[in-house]
């Protein structure tokens, strides 16, 4: 089937995509936007996490036919060209990087916080980051990478990305 | 940098001191990359006219294969390859240590999960369905499921025809017999962890117009896999081109094969290139495990809280194959009694074969299963004793100058009683104010609302442990270094190239690091990893930052001594009076001579090194040798449990960990390991274990097989200190393995305080303390 | 995965005509578990229809005190609404402890009452499984059953039903419309899901082709002091081991009026109706919450690895009684 979406703000077309294929599978193999990562493909670690009409959501269980027509933004549009988002800075400022590998996931979760709570506490930046695993870190240094996200935004604009669209 | 020679007038227009050297912290040069969502993981990797390859296992722990009919699924359209063991090209035999595992399964399977047959198609599913043609007649075997039984009931099925013993290895010291006033016996085990590391294993395999094949993929070892790889394929290892693509985590899962020769066997095959990429479920049948234990220990002590003898039986589950069991006897035994000076020793470690998972190397490798039994018994000991259970440890702690059970003299720091007495003094978490409401996301269960505070009760406990780093008993475990220097648009550029993987420990970083500081350069850059340079070993062993720190700085001072002898030339200065600051060089006499890129020119300086960790020696028949092992690390940490003793939650308040990392080369990045490590201690105590079932893994996803949350992960206090080795490159001491290992006794004893209970098993379960 | 066709619904009357003329067709929402059991092969549709752009997002407050949830409200949504978290606070409780945001954004109302066990050999299509596979056997019997019922299990098979709000719904007494090729029906929850017996591979009651379209909610006043309450092996992000949702009236130190309903312990969301016959007209007392516990609890048969859940279901049940009442009475 054909599959036409808005990815990152730009209209998309995907030929030959198979139903069984997955939001995930067609953003990485099909769309040549591999940011959004598979450590799962069954919803169980958010590595995946992108905004599908503006809500995070684990790409993986998203069908292909299920995303027809609807708005996507994956950890490659949280920048603006070179410049890098808040929470994108923050992650490596903080060192909150490790392998790297739950990133893209964790980036997107903690830019729909910081939008919906500009001001979290640590209890809801947990709660909101609960579905992203991360293997590396112990999670310490994300802590800190949200709160200086949250800090540096001055609790007004969210982390100023693009990603989720025009979010008001 | 301290100088005690200063120049006789300081050269006025020397730069600032070259920021980002060792001992900083500065930021990951593949952060931006990992960030913006365009660091290639090998998962992620594509190429034009690409196949994408899949894999049969076995579904049986043990069988004999009595047919594979692959007619319909090579029929099938899209389908462009289906192999099975008699398409191995060179010796259908691979392993770490014993080569004993196949490439494809031949006549047997010998556990659930065992590859079969190979299958390349135009599309990952084309591939998955071609995979359920594949028509195999198994007869199915009775499984051999315990180790123990295993080790002793020679009557047992033999998983390999050498018997089902991969190493036997005692360790005697002193009187084995001797007697003491107070005695305390155990019997604990410990159950299979897994690396859980999340990137899924994958590789992309190119086949080259030279006959050989170029592999773009997640690996803790290029080498290594390089010369199996080659030896199945049959091969010149020249020909087998193996580059390193971003490796989600590792954590040791990754030490062993799994797609490699696999998806080279497609692409040669095919001649196109192939990607292989596990899903979570295969990820868990395609790596080794953590060994799951079983240990009796006997401990004896005087009145006063000496210890006397530390008696042991350690039994390993080594699975299907061998992978790094015998590394795993040989530290279990070796470090099984703890970091703790005991004169009389009797351990006894078996690694078994069985029917079960292959397990292997996993972070803390051999050492983790053994601290949990030594420090749940150094606990018990100070009950009977009514000692406190920190001051028995401080007064049997072991030191510089002490001997371990084989015999090794510590002839560095080991400063375990420091450690035990720094964590105790890190503060504690402040108790709930009397009679305040609590905010129920900080007690166990969490925002489940599942306690308001009725029934949770607050325990304390500590765990410390002992590490060897690097390979032991023999093993040339070097690493290898090239750095180039060269003139860019007039500015010096260090060029570092090792084989040396990434696996987001930061060893990037630290490679920058080691020549900012060596070279005096701003500007370093890291050659992506490759097999064109020659071995660094295994990212594991917590041994990079020694040996591959070690081989870089190593060959910077070999390009260093170059620079200098030019310049020496060139401006008819002595080379020994010469030195690098800021980018420049210096003379003692006469202050900055040139820039560097300005002596360069247009020449590079390149060297190469290997460096080479000292000699160490195999043990003997009862276990003795001069040096078994190059270096030994420890950690102390206390954990803070809250337990609802209604509902059997835990939840774990604050761990905190005192750690001696030799010299901290990013002091960052240390934190780090050990925020992570004791996160992977936190969940072998509480939550991690593979379930297996009659050889067959009942959890094989991240919905089953539970790891920690962010809501799960307390808050710490780190205290890491810096007490040098003097054998070591800039004094490193090993960092990522300690942490894992005293996190998860500390943790348990924390819980046993607030409960009483006995929790002989980790990881405990709600079962544990209110069944 | 099987090859399948995708369809988007537009209007009721088509999805329903698509799926019940067609066997092997299945209505798919959020599918967080439709998706996931089509990739491990446990689930072989034909076709899918997609319902999600049907008109049943809303929840609306009806004039006689009632409140209809439509089937594709998205569990995060529900949970966030305001009428919701006011006058059944337990239901936004069950439906923000269930999975994590990132699925809560993507479950529906419908597809969460319909999601299937999480017993790993119903999820591993190489072990016997009565519930995947008819007449194969139940390997969870004599396996690794930690996971699995106390309550209610057959010979045949002894998973429990995984969700959350289905728990918190069964005891508020919610009502779930159901339009199918033959009309209207309302199934109360509690009679949805139905217990194993001779028939495993049956979870509900529907009927092929039935499309779940709202669940209406009674007005049950007390039901703003109530509670959820799970109980599981980390913070977040799992299964229940063990929930209680409840519901208590309290006058005077007495309990007039109770509704508890269980979770992680039987194949369908556990109506506690020997705990509630115990508790309604007795005092607010511990040792009435323990008759009730008890009363409930006679009949639970254990399995080798699940001895645990009885008493831990027990302190549970007790514990949340003495909360709600406590709170009432304060």
């Amino acid at each position: 089937m054909r599959l036409n979406l808005t990815v990152n703000g730009r209209a998309m077309t995907a030929d030959d995509v198979w139903e069984g294929e997955s939001l995930l599978y067609v953003l990485r193999e099909r769309l040549g936007l591999p940011g959004s990562k598979n450590a799962c493909e069954q919803g169980e670690c958010g590595s995946c996490t992108v905004y599908l009409d503006r809500v995070p959501v684990c790409a993986c269980l998203v069908a292909a036919g299920q995303a027809q027509d609807r708005e996507v933004g994956t950890v490659e549009g949280l920048a603006d060209g070179e410049e890098l988002s808040t929470v994108q800075r923050a992650f490596i400022d903080e060192g909150a990087v490790q392998c790297g590998f739950c990133t893209p996931g964790l980036l997107v979760a903690a830019d729909d916080l910081i939008e919906r709570v500009p001001e979290p506490s640590d209890a809801e930046i947990r709660e909101a980051l609960a579905g992203n695993l991360c293997r590396c870190t112990g999670y310490e240094k994300i802590m800190a990478a949200v709160r200086t996200a949250a800090e540096r935004s001055g609790g007004t604009s969210g982390s100023g990305s693009s990603a989720g669209g025009d979010r008001t | 940098m301290s100088d005690t020679h200063a120049p006789a007038h300081r050269p006025q227009d020397l730069d600032d001191a070259i920021a980002g050297g060792v001992g900083e912290s500065p930021l990951r040069p593949d952060g931006t990359l990992k960030v913006r969502g365009d660091f290639a993981y090998s998962s992620d990797l594509w190429a034009e006219n690409m196949l994408w390859g899949a894999t049969l296992r076995s579904p049986h722990p043990s069988a004999r294969i009595r047919s594979v009919d692959i007619g319909p699924a090579l029929r099938s359209p899209g389908v462009h390859a289906v192999l099975t063991a008699e398409d191995v090209p060179g010796r259908n035999l691979y392993g770490l240590k014993d080569i004993d595992q196949p490439v494809l399964a031949e006549d047997v399977v010998r556990y659930r999960g065992e590859a079969v047959a190979l299958v390349a198609a135009d599309h990952p599913e084309t591939a998955r369905r071609a995979l359920d043609l594949i028509e195999v007649d198994y007869e199915v075997l009775e499984p051999v499921v315990d180790a123990e039984l295993a080790a002793h009931d020679d009557s047992l099925p033999k998983v390999h025809p050498g018997g089902n013993t991969v190493r036997y290895q005692p360790i005697v010291k002193g009187d084995p017999e001797v007697t003491a006033d107070v005695v305390v016996s155990g019997t604990y085990t410990v159950g299979m962890q897994d690396q859980a590391f999340l990137g899924p294993e994958s590789g992309l395999a190119i086949p080259a117009e030279d006959g050989g094949v170029d592999l773009y993929l997640a690996t803790q070892d290029l080498h290594t896999d390089r010369k199996q790889t080659a030896a199945a394929l049959d091969l010149d290892p020249e020909l087998v081109r193996m580059t390193m693509s971003g490796v989600g985590g590792a954590f040791g899962g990754r030490e062993d094969l799994s797609m490699q020769v696999h998806v080279c066997m497609l692409a040669l095959r095919t001649g196109r290139p192939v990607k292989i990429v596990y899903d979570r479920e295969e990820s868990f049948f395609g790596h080794v495990h953590r060994h799951p234990a079983k240990m009796y220990y006997e401990h004896g002590a005087t009145r006063d809280g000496d210890l006397v003898f530390v008696r042991a039986q350690l039994y390993f589950d080594g699975g299907a194959y061998a992978s790094k069991t015998p590394v795993v006897v040989g530290n279990g035994t070796t470090l099984g009694v703890g970091p703790y000076d005991v004169a009389n020793v009797s351990i006894q470690g078996w690694g078994m074969y069985t029917n079960n998972p292959p397990c292997g190397a996993m972070r803390g490798l051999g050492a983790v299963q053994p601290a949990f039994a030594y420090e749940s018994q150094m606990d018990r000991l100070a009950e009977a004793l009514d000692m406190d259970p920190v001051e028995l440890r401080i007064r049997n702690a072991i030191s510089r100058g002490d001997t371990t059970p084989t015999g090794q003299v510590l002839d560095y720091p080991a400063p375990v009683a420091e450690l035990l007495r720094r964590v105790r003094e890190l503060p504690l978490p402040e108790a709930p104010a009397a009679g305040a409401e609590p905010d129920i996301r900080d007690l166990p269960g969490g925002a489940s609302n599942t306690t308001h505070g009725e029934g949770v009760v607050r325990g304390v406990g500590y765990g410390v442990c002992i590490k060897n780093i690097c390979y032991a008993e023999g093993a040339d475990d070097f690493s290898t270094a090239r750095v180039r220097l060269q003139n860019v648009a007039g500015e010096p550029l260090a060029m570092v190239h090792t084989a040396a993987a990434e696996v987001g420990q930061g060893l990037v970083t630290v490679q920058q690091q080691i020549a900012r500081s060596e070279l005096e350069v701003e500007r370093v850059n890291i050659h992506p990893n490759d097999t064109s340079v020659g071995p660094a070993g295994s990212s594991s062993a917590s041994r990079q930052t020694y040996v591959t720190g070690g081989a870089v700085q190593a060959a910077c001072r070999a390009v260093r001594e170059r620079l200098l002898a030019i310049t020496a030339e060139r401006f008819g200065e002595p080379a020994a009076e010469l030195s690098l600051s800021g980018g420049k060089i210096v003379s003692r006499e006469s202050g900055v001579l040139a820039d560097i890129a300005e002596v360069l020119g247009s020449e590079a300086i390149e060297e190469t090194r290997e460096y080479h960790h000292r000699e160490t020696f195999p043990l003997d028949e009862r276990g003795r040798s001069e040096r078994a092992q190059v270096q030994h690390a420890f950690s102390a940490h206390r954990a803070v449990v809250d337990v609802d003793t209604e509902l059997g939650l835990i939840k774990v308040v604050q761990l905190d960990c005192s750690q001696d990392v030799g010299k901290a080369v990013n002091p960052e990045s240390v934190v780090g390991q050990i925020q992570g490590g004791s996160a992977q201690g936190l969940g072998l105590a509480v939550m991690e274990e593979i379930q297996v079932g009659e050889g067959k893994i009942r959890n094989p996803s991240f919905t089953d097989y539970l790891i920690p949350t962010i809501l799960d992960m307390p808050p710490m206090n780190v205290d890491v200190i810096e007490r040098g080795d003097p054998n070591a490159p800039y004094g490193v001491r090993g960092v990522g393995e300690p942490p894992t290992i005293s996190s998860t006794p500390a943790i348990v004893a924390a819980i046993r305080a607030a409960t009483g209970r006995d929790l002989t098993h980790v990881p405990v379960g709600p079962e544990h303390i209110i069944g | 995965m099987k090859p399948f066709d995708y369809q988007r619904a537009t209007d009721a009357d088509s999805a329903i005509s698509l799926v019940s003329g067609d066997p092997e067709a299945r209505y798919i929402g959020g599918g967080t578990n439709l998706v996931d059991h089509m990739k491990l092969g446990i689930a072989e549709p034909g076709k899918l229809v997609d319902i999600t752009r049907l008109p049943y997002d809303s929840v609306e407050s009806l004039p006689d005190g009632r409140v209809r949830i439509g089937a594709t409200v998205r569990n995060s949504d529900l949970a966030a609404e305001p009428v919701i978290r006011q006058r059944y606070p337990v239901l936004a409780q069950a439906l923000l402890s269930g999975a994590s945001g990132q699925l809560r954004n993507l479950a529906t109302t419908g597809g969460n009452l319909l999601q299937r066990t999480r017993c790993s050999y119903f999820q591993d299509v190489t072990t016997p499984c009565n519930k995947r596979e008819p007449g194969s056997g139940c390997s969870a019997l004599e396996g690794w059953n930690r996971h699995h019922a106390v309550l209610g299990a057959s010979e045949r098979c002894v998973a429990t039903h995984p969700s959350d709000m289905a728990v918190a719904l069964a005891a508020l007494d919610a009502d779930v419309l159901v339009e199918g090729p033959d009309g209207q029906r309302t199934v109360p929850v509690t009679e949805l899901h139905r217990l194993p017996g001779d028939e495993p591979e049956r979870d509900t009651v529907l009927r092929h082709g039935e499309l779940v379209t709202a669940v209406e909610l009674p007005s049950l006043p007390f039901a703003s002091r109530s509670r959820y309450r799970k109980v599981r092996d980390r913070a977040s992000f799992a299964f229940a081991l063990v929930s209680v949702a409840a519901a208590v009236e309290l006058v005077e130190g007495t309990i007039t009026d109770v509704r508890i309903a269980l979770g992680g312990l039987a194949h369908k969301p556990w109506r506690a109706t020997e705990a509630e016959r115990v508790l309604r007209g007795a005092p607010a007392t511990e040792e009435t919450f323990r008759a009730a516990a008890d009363a409930e609890l006679a009949a639970a048969r254990t399995l080798r690895d699940n001895e645990f859940k009885v008493p831990m279901t027990r302190n549970t049940l007790a514990s949340v009684l003495r909360e709600l009442t406590r709170q009432e009475g304060s």
